[in-house]
């Protein structure tokens, strides 16, 4: 997910630690630690999953574009960081088979997008 | 207020939400001519760093424009611009109080039996939005009129530029949709209105015999095409997962309203363009929404929320409209 779930947890710990303060006005206390409360079940959704849907899905970007998936470890920081490389990739193969008239392989392409929407759709999702 | 005296602010108090001006509610009391006088008001100031950029000015203006028409809108009282009162620009306006805004409230069961009055309300005021003058209305003076049909491409060149500056990773889904939206223009807009940009459930005040009595979140507020101001609505995620338009009426129901009230026809290839051009533009706001966050100006929570909600629903949105879900 983007922001990535470090930096955001991160902010969840300081965002807690203010509104552990006395002082606080209510209102704003209740609202903070509802969107914290939120954000921390939306990280804990993703969490278990979060490096094989991201394997799995450079191993898909890569075998359409035929592309080596660069191994750069199993850190999800590295593992976003190739996703990344792969769906710039796969931005360019998509409007080159726009360009020549390519059915089969934007059919191709279009498929992979859906997937991805997939692997990354979570319990709340509105569509 | 050169002759008030006595001042005094109480009750000061955020309000949640707004991502893209923080708000507050506060009590102002004061005397005048030797009388008391105290007021229920709402403070609107920019954040740091916002999920959209605009200018205030733009806002307070769309405001006061309505002010008074079949448009409801709260009052603006004082706008200011510069940074040294509040450390951000700011305007003032009355509290509509006793309404509500919240979507989840709306759909929580205690109001069903007034849904179709809402929707009634809703796309007629929008069809007076619609409608309206916007050089009658003096708005032409702070909005930048385009040329009918240059209206599509001035708002497709501004978000995919919003794409090219904050996305934080690729976005092979809008990027394809932006190629299509070039690919495939709309007609030329059938009149230059006022368009909101960004009306919808959860953006305006409604209460419990489903009357609405304020149309708020003006910020993102242009002159352009009326069917885009329509078709934001009908982007699936502002759906709130219930199959219907807004979460209220079948689209064709919200359509058949609008078209009453605003006089305007609906061209069915033009309204599905700005819906996909919605779509995008709503992903161009959470990626915006991201990289506020990412690059520090804006640590609230809301921001991020709003990314983790909605970029991979926003994305299948943008399937769901091009036919490949």
């Amino acid at each position: 997910m983007t922001p990535e779930v470090p930096a955001v947890l991160s902010e969840v710990a300081q965002l807690l630690a203010r509104n552990a303060q006395p002082g606080m006005p209510e209102p704003e206390r209740a609202n903070a630690l509802t969107l914290a409360s939120m954000l921390l079940a939306l990280a804990a959704e993703t969490w278990d999953g979060a490096a094989e849907m991201l394997v799995q899905e450079n191993r898909a970007v890569a075998g359409l574009l035929g592309d080596a998936a660069a191994e750069g470890g199993l850190r999800l920081s590295a593992l976003r960081a190739e996703n990344a490389r792969l769906r710039g990739l796969l931005i360019d193969a998509h409007v080159a088979a726009e360009a020549t008239g390519d059915t089969a392989r934007q059919k191709a392409i279009w498929a992979e997008l859906r997937a991805s929407t997939e692997r990354r759709k979570l319990s709340i999702s509105l569509v | 207020m050169p002759e008030a005296t006595d001042v005094e602010v109480s009750g000061l108090e955020r309000i949640s939400g707004g991502a893209s001006r923080e708000t507050y509610r506060f009590r102002l009391a004061w005397r005048q001519a030797g009388q008391e006088h105290a007021r229920q008001l709402i403070l609107r100031r920019d954040p740091p760093a916002s999920l959209i950029d605009t200018e205030r000015r733009v806002e307070f203006a769309a405001y006061r424009a309505f002010h008074g028409s079949a448009v409801p809108v709260p009052r603006m009282l004082w706008l200011e611009e510069a940074d040294d009162a509040l450390d951000h620009p700011f305007f003032i306006a009355e509290e509509l109080t006793g309404y509500q805004a919240s979507p989840q409230l709306l759909f929580g069961g205690g109001y069903d039996a007034v849904l179709p009055r809402v929707a009634e309300r809703k796309w007629a005021i929008l069809g007076e939005i619609a409608r309206a003058d916007p050089v009658a209305l003096g708005l032409e003076q702070v909005m930048e009129a385009p040329a009918l049909d240059a209206c599509w491409r001035r708002e497709l060149d501004h978000w995919e530029a919003i794409f090219d500056s904050d996305e934080a990773e690729p976005q092979p889904i809008a990027r394809a949709a932006i190629r299509w939206l070039r690919a495939n223009p709309p007609p030329p807009a059938q009149k230059l209105s006022v368009v909101h940009g960004d009306y919808r459930t959860g953006n305006f005040l409604y209460d419990e015999q489903g009357e609405i009595h304020g149309v708020l979140d003006w910020e993102m507020a242009h002159l352009g095409d009326p069917l885009e101001d329509l078709a934001w609505g009908f982007n699936p995620v502002w759906q709130f997962g219930r199959g219907l338009a807004g979460g209220l009426v079948p689209r064709d129901e919200a359509v058949a309203i609008w078209r009453r009230a605003s006089g305007l026809e609906v061209d069915p290839a033009a309204l599905h363009w700005w819906i996909l051009f919605n779509c995008v533009k709503g992903q161009g706001i959470w990626v915006g929404s991201a990289r506020a966050f990412i690059d520090g100006g804006n640590r609230e929570p809301i921001m991020v929320y709003a990314a983790w909600w909605l970029l991979n629903a926003q994305d299948r949105a943008i399937l769901q409209v091009m036919g490949k879900l």
